[in-house]
């Protein structure tokens, strides 16, 4: 096995570089606008920002077809890692006013129901289906995953309901913090349970 | 990890004047729209994975290989590969490479061995001797072994130094 030739690179590149001429710069800089105008297209910004709240720092994502994402992610690393890798992220917490005002609203116990563009597109129609009939409970009233299961015709899918509600990408604004367990329990949240506890005290729910 | 913007920004360049290099014929057309395409085929390829990619990926040349599989996709007709064992060259006769000057003439006789050569080869010596890579990143990037990567970029150089040499050119 000769090494030869990988010990003067330099030479050869020398030749080659006589014989493939170099392409046009016009020519790179057209492919690269072209490859650039693609990439947007195919992947809307998501505007995010953070927001500090009574139950702690939210992290907030929206995208032009509205709201998609409220985290209680423990850091912005970890929020950021949510998010498919090809995302386009953008720190723009103008972007996110009218999303920002109403949850301040609402924290500040003025607001008691959200009107809000949501991205939900995510979901599957299941957990779209059951994150609607959490959001037909009105503040300072709770259901349990049994009777969420009841109302969609399926009474046996009380647990499916419960990790349907577990994948909730949009916590508070669709309050599945108001669906507990038919004990009185207060059953999960992906936040905490002192989240959980928290909010439905904010509306003034009664639960055990 | 880088992010997709990161990965055009850093990439794309090389990935085009890669393709444009292998796409050039001394004979042929614009190799620009060729190029082109393909550099866009590699990233929408790239973007598909991306998600798949383990964050510790040699994001460098994974690009390069997929735009060297398109390559060789695109152009079916054109010859992979061929055995390296076969060609022998004296290394007493082998011209010497440092601050050689072309003549037009010793120009056009290497550019048209340079298109004769397969394309394996051509990619081999490209990716060595014009992007600096080394021979582990080449050996990922045409799916062989490293034997075979450095083999062929040798091989490929060593021919047009045979063309130097059988031509008789004065250098």
């Amino acid at each position: 096995m000769t090494r030869h030739s990988s010990e003067r690179p330099t030479a050869e590149a020398q030749l080659l570089v006589q014989l493939i001429p170099e392409p046009p710069a016009a020519d790179l800089g057209r492919s690269h606008q072209r490859l650039l105008a693609w990439y947007r297209a195919e992947t809307p910004t998501i505007a995010w920002c953070e927001m500090g709240t009574p139950i702690g720092r939210l992290f907030l994502a929206a995208g032009p077809g509205g709201l998609r994402r409220i985290s209680f992610a423990d850091s912005q690393a970890d929020f950021l890692g949510e998010f498919e890798p090809q995302t386009r992220l953008l720190h723009d917490p103008p972007a996110l006013a009218p999303y920002l005002d109403q949850l301040r609203g609402y924290f500040g116990g003025q607001r008691r129901a959200f009107s809000l563009r949501l991205d939900l597109s995510s979901l599957t129609d299941f957990q779209r289906a059951v994150l609607q009939a959490a959001a037909e409970i009105p503040a300072g009233q709770v259901q349990s995953y049994a009777q969420i299961a009841r109302s969609l015709r399926k009474p046996k899918a009380a647990r499916a309901v419960g990790q349907a509600l577990g994948s909730n990408p949009l916590p508070i604004v669709l309050p599945c913090h108001r669906v507990i367990a038919s004990d009185g329990g207060l059953g999960g949240y992906a936040g905490g349970l002192q989240r959980k506890r928290q909010l439905l005290t904010l509306e003034g729910a009664t639960f055990a | 990890m880088p992010t997709f913007d990161e990965l055009i920004d850093l990439h794309h360049d090389e990935i085009y004047r890669y393709l444009w290099r292998l796409s050039w014929s001394p004979s042929g057309s614009d190799p620009g729209d060729t190029a082109e395409d393909l550099t866009q085929d590699t990233f929408v390829r790239a973007y598909q994975a991306f998600g798949r990619l383990r964050p510790d990926s040699n994001h460098r040349a994974w690009l390069y290989k997929i735009a060297t599989n398109l390559a060789r996709n695109a152009w079916s007709k054109r010859r992979w590969t061929e055995s390296t064992e076969d060609l022998k060259v004296d290394p007493a006769a082998a011209s010497r490479l440092e601050e050689l000057l072309l003549t037009q003439q010793q120009r056009a006789a290497l550019q048209a061995e340079l298109d004769q050569l397969p394309l394996k080869q051509r990619a081999a010596v490209t990716l060595r001797y014009l992007h600096q890579l080394d021979y582990a990143d080449i050996a990922t990037i045409l799916s062989c072994s490293l034997d075979s990567a450095r083999a062929n970029a040798s091989w490929g150089v060593r021919r047009l130094r045979q063309t130097l040499d059988a031509k008789e050119f004065s250098l």
